[in-house]
């Protein structure tokens, strides 16, 4: 069992963006959901993590490996897949895995062999294994990125964005390797897709400007808000006055007209109907507490 | 819409920076070459002016080449900026026309893209008003700009040369759509030059390589070939001859391409090729199972990772177009160099594995450096280029073993081309018939040399990219770094090669030498940048970004907080031993063998003459006796000189004090007895003694002279090529002391004298009749000796043999050394040589002179040949001149450190780069210039060893002209057929006409020659080959025997001159022809004959009439080329040639020329091919391929 630990950890850019403020999380072994929109401070996060990049105050250990002291010792348990992930050109995806896999230690050319096949074969490019994975389309780098971050025997998997650019075959096949390691190693999981949560993690978090604004398993977060939104579907016109009166958590159009989901403890009655609240609203109830239109 | 696109282009090119950062560019560059004389682009030199018509045009046409730069930019922009802004698909759907798309934007760029080279106009004008305002260089060195000079430079080479590019550079970017491409297309122009220009070095090929240039640079050096200075300050390119032609062809093509690539044109999208899918093979039935992983990470490992990343680094350099591209340019340039040959006066040297080395260097080293260069960039950012840098960085690796497997993949690729070139010149070799192929020569010069530079470069440019965080800055500082950091040190006088990247001292392999005097200095040298090299790889590898970019001051923070410290132990022990390697090459570098810089030379001779100018003409005695003692240590470098002199004075004054040049390079201990030392320059090495008591006149002294050197360590550059392990060469004149002031010591260049306020200084003593004091002395010894008696005792290594002048007196071996004791038969001139190597030895006798060659076992091929010219020699002098005077010829070949051949008395050292590499058993191999040079400087042993001139203008006409004539009569008689010579002869002429375009200060008449080597040689063998043929072979041998009988071997107090050699040759020469004798010697005097036309019609009796018009003039002209048409009233021949390629001469005669246009009618009984004015090229003239002209039918 494996704890990652991360105390205090601040990191404000040199043109005013604080990135990460004073973030706190204890995780171990199993999937853990980082939620939250654009420039919330998620990649930053995971870079940190992954010893690409200094935090201005704070720690993060990983058992008794301290990231931003030793992290060539965290890189030789660490397996990474960042938000952006292209290939070399004129590289075929098996090349590029076994140059990972030597780098990530596996000295046994055999093991090596047979790992990068078990692992094409997982992510379903074994089949073209021998072509330029510069001609791969976004989905198919997307899976060498997955392969490449299961090389090894990784403690900690970083994957940010993973779900991005695949079809929803090849996001079920992803669902299911990371199920398999999961249980045995920590597993950050950085989205803003929440149905990625949802399907896969024990636990989450949600971020925005640099902060934990929430921290529990998906069914608790849902529970925290049940029996407290509600509904309703109103005019263009009608939008700005409802933003007005009621605490609005999102809206967006259902067959051209807005749908609009609002926070309240009591019934606001004037049409709403209550509805069962989805980690989708949890997710927008914790980052619009301002409750602006979005 | 033409007009919409072309003002748009222009305004939006406007507002971009980029025109005026290439504008200021050009116009410093050209500013600085105008202004200054550290920076140099083509050259004016002597009487040219700084900013003349011909140094512009000569600025204009090589910029072209850096113009490529600018026309690749604005065109490949014109063409692509719309679709790397992805503004393409809504551009192109708007209803916009064609043809006001494409033209627009191409001439929009065209204009733009000639706008920075108008820099080169700006820069001429600003240095030409500026530079004698501020004092940098005087007034007079600048000329009047004329408009034409701008509008023809501008119309001839600006415009057309940028239109050519433009249609190249546009027609393939609006084709492939990729900049990379569109670089390519402008390499390729690149080529098109440099082949031209391996053309131009033949001048039977000059006029290809005229037409095919590109860039007109050659058509105009063609043009202006015998520019004289005159010509070069007035005249600008004109719109005519073959530069016009050439302008005309590559305007002509650029105009095709544009229309080829317009209708190709097209707003459609390329379709993207889709390959198709190889029909799947039956699938494998595979079993994957996720195996027990065991995870290392040890040494093993990181050897693992070097592996890897040096795989994946390999494979993406070889794999690249880049890659590809350069390495087929550089291996096209190869073989077309390699085919071009090694020529030499018509003649193809064998091709010798040190030749095939320097084709290999000269065509291919720039493309690897910009291997170097372009991938250490793409190596670095290739990560981040593809987006996989963060997945890279945060795998468990060392920074520093990435890096240098990129390093060492960067070193393979480049030294795989390497070997793919030694393989391409081991192929040329055999297919040659050539089979000394020495595999070890070229792996050991690979190894000795570009395999530390390829290391050193990878090193420091991967740092460079490292460091400098962005990869355009790396790759501008990596330009920097290597072209214009050595400029900067050369401008601050720094000529330690420590401080050049990748520099040392060269090598030159010579097949007696091997790799000679530079390997030690080059091996330590290489261990010094080996180093720095690691050493900046270890240091990339401590601040190398992982991760976020960072600055470089924040990296450096990390790096001390996260770098192991095992890493900086190594880090800090490779810095020691560098600093170890450093200081032992700085010791011996500057503290062992110091060096002065140029600079510091030209101080120097600048002191030398101030200070001690005022003993010029203080009285000395003479050298009357010699004798020496040399001990050769060939294999330690060494070498230890005693010399008894007897001085003697033969002024009319005592002499009461020795003033003595000494050198650096030797240290010499003096005995002069009676003589105390009262002066002792270190600084400028100048001594005298004081002779207590004085020498009286007549009296002699005999002094005693010791000379060592002692080799120690390594020098900076390559160090003395003239003791070594093989061929050791020394002359008596740089072992001993000079007597005297030396004027030979000053500065000689006329502006650099201006610049030190020097007086001007006359190159020679003007020629007189009356005797004076330059009479006392001949021009070789310059008065210090004249016919002296030389004995040697000469010892060397127990392997080679050591020769010194004279006869062999006694040979004996004493501690396994060789020893030699030589003495002259016959007093000679003080001027001789002392030879070490192992020899092979080959002898021949003729009558009782011992033919002697002294040749390396590897060059035996043309010994034979060399004896019989040798032979032939000494059968035609000594018939037609005089006797031989000594008992031995030798002819000894040295390393070709130096390419001459010189003339000792009785001996010829000669280099094994000429004659004993040419090959001679080819066709047409009868008249060749290692005969001539055996012959010439056989013909030395009378003209200049038996009679020499006064140290005077025009005394080298009776060495230098004398010996060519002498050697051309050999030949002469070996000929075939008269064209022969003329065929040999033509490269005299070239010489002559493109050596006066050359002269720095003025061109003198052959009887005034101011040992200028383009008037003894040259001009004095074609007028003397003339004069012959005009009164006689045996008038002309008359006169020169007359000459030598009476100044043969006779010194001071009178040497004779050229006025005394013209004495004996006007009663050899008929009235009529008396004009030749000013003509040809004591005026510069051209011709300019042509024939305009040339007709025949068939008579009734089968024989043909044909009539001929002919053209011609005479042309005097001044020393500085001011040139005046005079009538003629001259005979010269007419002739026909019964071939095309002029070999068979028909019914030559020769006629009185006395109008400037005249007509000839023959009747000839066969139809000869062509007609010609001076068939067999006797007189000067500058275009000598309209005196022939091919017979047409009336």
């Amino acid at each position: 069992m494996s704890t990652l630990k991360i105390t205090n950890l601040s990191k404000t850019y040199p043109n005013g963006v604080k990135a990460l403020d004073n973030v706190n999380l204890e995780l171990s072994n199993g999937m853990f959901g980082l939620l939250g929109p654009n420039g919330a401070g998620k990649s930053t996060l995971m870079r940190t993590l992954a010893s690409l990049q200094e935090a201005d105050t704070g720690t993060a250990t990983l058992d008794d490996i301290d990231i931003f002291k030793q992290p060539g010792e965290l890189r030789k348990v660490l397996g990474y897949l960042p938000q952006e992930f292209g290939v070399y050109p004129r590289i075929t995806a098996e090349q590029l895995l076994n140059h990972i896999a030597v780098l990530k230690g596996i000295t046994n050319k055999g093991e090596r062999k047979d790992l990068v096949a078990y692992l094409l074969n997982k992510v379903n490019l074994y089949d073209i294994k021998n072509k330029h994975v510069k001609g791969f389309s976004g989905g198919m780098k997307q899976r060498v990125g997955i392969a490449q971050a299961l090389i090894g025997n990784p403690k900690l998997i970083i994957v940010d964005e993973p779900t991005a650019g695949l079809d929803p075959g090849e996001r079920n096949r992803f669902h299911n390797l990371l199920a398999d390691v999961g249980e045995e190693v920590i597993v950050i999981l950085s989205t803003h897709i929440v149905d990625d949560v949802r399907e896969l993690c024990t636990k989450m978090a949600i971020m925005n400007l640099g902060q934990i604004v929430f921290q529990d398993t998906p069914q608790n977060a849902i529970d925290s808000i049940n029996g407290k939104v509600y509904q309703k579907i109103v005019t263009r016109t009608d939008l700005e006055d409802y933003a007005r009166k009621y605490s609005i958590i999102s809206n967006k159009m259902v067959g051209g007209q807005p749908l609009i989901h609002v926070f309240s403890d009591e019934h606001p009655e004037n049409g709403f109907e209550q509805v069962n609240p989805n980690l989708e609203d949890v997710f927008f109830s914790k980052i619009n507490t301002a409750n602006v239109l979005v | 819409m033409f007009k919409t696109f072309f003002f748009t282009e222009i305004k939006y090119t406007l507002k971009q920076p980029m025109v005026y950062i290439f504008l200021a560019l050009f116009t410093l560059l050209v500013f600085g070459a105008t202004a200054s004389d550290n920076v140099m682009i083509g050259g004016s030199v002597g009487n040219v002016h700084r900013n003349s018509p011909y140094t512009l045009a000569i600025f204009t046409s090589i910029l072209s080449i850096f113009g490529l730069l600018v026309a690749t930019a604005f065109f490949n922009n014109a063409a692509l900026r719309d679709h790397s802004n992805n503004f393409n698909e809504i551009l192109f759907t708007t209803p916009l026309s064609k043809a006001g798309y494409f033209f627009g934007r191409f001439f929009g760029a065209l204009i733009l893209s000639t706008i920075p080279l108008l820099g080169i106009f700006l820069g001429s004008y600003i240095g030409t008003i500026s530079a004698p305002a501020f004092g940098w260089i005087e007034a007079e060195r600048f000329g009047e700009f004329s408009s034409e000079m701008f509008i023809n430079n501008y119309f001839l080479f600006i415009l057309p040369n940028m239109f050519f590019a433009g249609a190249i550079i546009f027609a393939t970017a609006n084709k492939w759509k990729s900049t990379v491409i569109s670089f390519t297309g402008a390499f390729l122009i690149i080529i098109g030059y440099i082949i031209s220009s391996t053309l131009m070095s033949d001048i039977d090929n000059e006029t290809i390589a005229g037409l095919v240039d590109v860039f007109g640079i050659n058509s105009y050096s063609l043009e202006s070939k015998y520019y004289t200075a005159v010509e070069r300050n007035t005249l600008s390119p004109g719109f005519n001859g073959i530069l016009l032609t050439n302008r005309l062809i590559w305007t002509g093509v650029g105009i095709l391409i544009l229309i080829v690539s317009y209708t190709l044109h097209s707003f459609k999208e390329k379709n993207k090729k889709l390959k198709k899918q190889k029909a799947s093979k039956a699938k494998k039935v595979v079993d994957f199972n996720l195996p027990e992983l065991n995870l290392a990470f040890n040494g093993h490992t990181e050897w693992l990772h070097l592996k890897s990343f040096f795989k994946i680094s390999f494979l993406s350099i070889v794999k690249s177009v880049t890659f590809k591209i350069m390495f087929l340019f550089s291996a096209i340039l190869l073989v077309t160099d390699l085919f071009a040959g090694f020529e030499y006066y018509g003649l193809k040297s064998y091709p010798l594995t040190y030749k095939v080395i320097d084709s290999i260097t000269d065509s291919t080293s720039l493309f690897l450096l910009i291997i170097l260069v372009f991938f250490s960039g793409e190596l670095i950012w290739r990560d981040r280029d593809s987006k996989i840098n963060e997945v890279m960085d945060s795998s468990p690796h060392t920074s520093f073993i990435s890096l240098a497997a990129k390093a060492l993949s960067l070193i393979a690729a480049t030294s795989i081309l390497n070997v793919f070139f030694i393989i391409c010149g081991v192929i040329y070799q055999l297919l040659n018939g050539y089979t000394r192929i020495e595999l070890n020569v070229y792996l050991l010069d690979f190894f000795y040399t570009n395999l530390w530079a390829y290391v050193i470069f990878s090193g420091v440019m991967i740092m460079i990219q490292v460091l400098v965080n962005n990869k355009y800055i790396g790759y501008f500082v990596s330009i920097l770094l290597i072209f214009v950091w050595s400029i900067m040190l050369s401008i601050f006088d720094v000529e330690s090669a420590m401080l050049h990247l990748g520099e040392g001292p060269s090598l030159m392999y010579s097949d007696m030498n091997g790799f000679g005097p530079g390997l030690l200095g080059a091996f330590w040298f290489n261990l010094y940048w080996v180093l720095l090299s690691i050493l900046a790889l270890l240091l990339a590898g401590a601040v190398w970004n992982r991760g976020m970019l960072g600055s470089l001051k924040s990296r450096i923070v990390a790096a001390n907080k996260q770098v192991p410290k095992n890493y900086k132990y190594i880090t800090l022990s490779v810095f020691v031993v560098w600093a170890a390697v450093a200081g032992f090459v700085y010791y011996n570098t500057q503290i062992l063998n110091p060096y002065d810089t140029s600079d510091e030379r030209e101080q120097m001779a600048v002191d030398y003459e101030t200070k001690y100018k005022k003993y010029e003409h203080v009285a000395m005695p003479k050298i009357t006796d010699a004798k020496y003692f040399i001990d050769i240590y060939p294999y330690k470098r060494d070498a230890k000189i005693k010399a008894i002199l007897k001085l003697t004075n033969e002024t009319d004054v005592a002499i009461d004090s020795l003033h003595l040049s000494l050198s650096d390079f030797w240290e010499t201990e003096l005995n002069i007895p009676n003589a105390k030392l009262v002066h002792n320059d270190e600084e400028l090495d100048y001594v005298i003694y004081q002779l207590e008591p004085a020498l009286q006149p007549q009296q002699t002294i005999e002094v005693e002279v010791r000379s060592e050197h002692i080799s120690l360590g390594f020098s900076n550059s390559r160090g003395n090529t003239s003791i070594i392990n093989n061929g050791t060469f020394l002359n008596n004149m740089e072992v001993l002391p000079g007597l005297g002031y030396n004027p030979a010591g000053e500065l000689s260049d006329k502006n650099d004298r201006k610049k030190h306020d020097l007086p001007p200084k006359d190159r020679m003593p003007a020629l007189t009749k009356d005797s004076c004091k330059y009479h006392m002395a001949n021009y070789l010894t310059d008065g210090r000796s004249d016919f002296i008696n030389v004995e040697t005792v000469i010892s060397t290594a127990g392997d080679q043999t050591a020769i010194a002048p004279g006869s062999l007196l006694k040979q004996w071996t004493e501690d396994g050394r060789n020893y030699y004791h030589y003495k002259v038969d016959h007093p000679s001139q003080n001027f001789y040589s002392f030879i070490s190597a192992r020899f092979e030895k080959a002898t021949r006798k003729w009558n009782n002179v011992d033919i002697e060659v002294y040749y390396d076992a590897k060059h035996p091929q043309n010994i034979e040949m060399m004896m019989d010219a040798v032979e032939r020699s000494l059968e035609y002098y000594s018939t037609n001149f005089g006797p031989y005077y000594h008992k031995q010829c030798r002819i000894i070949e040295f390393p070709r450190y130096s390419t001459f051949a010189q003339a000792f008395p009785g001996t010829m050292p000669y280099s094994e780069s000429i004659g004993f590499v040419i090959d001679l058993e080819g066709e047409d191999t009868d008249n060749n210039i290692v005969d001539e040079v055996i012959a010439h400087e056989m013909a030395h042993q009378w003209w200049a060893h038996q009679v020499i001139g006064a140290h005077m203008q025009g005394s080298t006409l009776m060495s230098e002209s004398f010996s060519e004539y002498s050697a051309l009569m050999t030949m002469k008689q070996l000929a075939e057929t008269p064209m022969k010579m003329r065929e040999f002869l033509k490269y005299n002429h070239n010489s002559y006409l493109r050596g006066r375009g050359q002269e720095l200060e003025k061109e003198l008449p052959l009887y005034k020659v101011e040992n200028q080597g383009y008037i003894h040689y040259r001009k004095g063998s074609v007028v003397l080959y003339a004069l012959q043929d005009y009164i006689g072979e045996d008038k002309v041998n008359q006169a020169m025997r007359d000459y030598l009988n009476e100044y043969k071997y006779k010194g001071a107090p009178y040497y004779s001159t050229s006025l005394d050699f013209l004495d004996h040759l006007e009663p050899q020469v008929p009235d009529s022809l008396q004009y030749l004798i000013t003509d040809w010697f004591k005026e510069i005097t051209l011709y300019d004959n042509r024939v305009k036309e040339a007709n025949y019609k068939e008579l009734d009796n089968g024989k043909y009439e044909v009539t001929m018009e002919i053209n011609s003039h005479k042309i005097k002209a001044d020393s500085l080329g001011n040139e005046n048409r005079l009538a003629m009233n001259d005979w010269v021949d007419i002739g026909f040639f019964l071939d095309d390629d002029e070999e068979q001469l028909y019914q030559e005669k020769r006629v009185l020329i006395n109008q400037d246009v005249m007509n000839f009618s023959f009747v000839l009984d066969t139809l000869p091919a062509k007609a010609a004015i001076d068939p067999r090229h006797l007189l000067i003239d500058r275009v000598y391929s309209d005196n022939i002209k091919t017979i047409s039918e009336e």
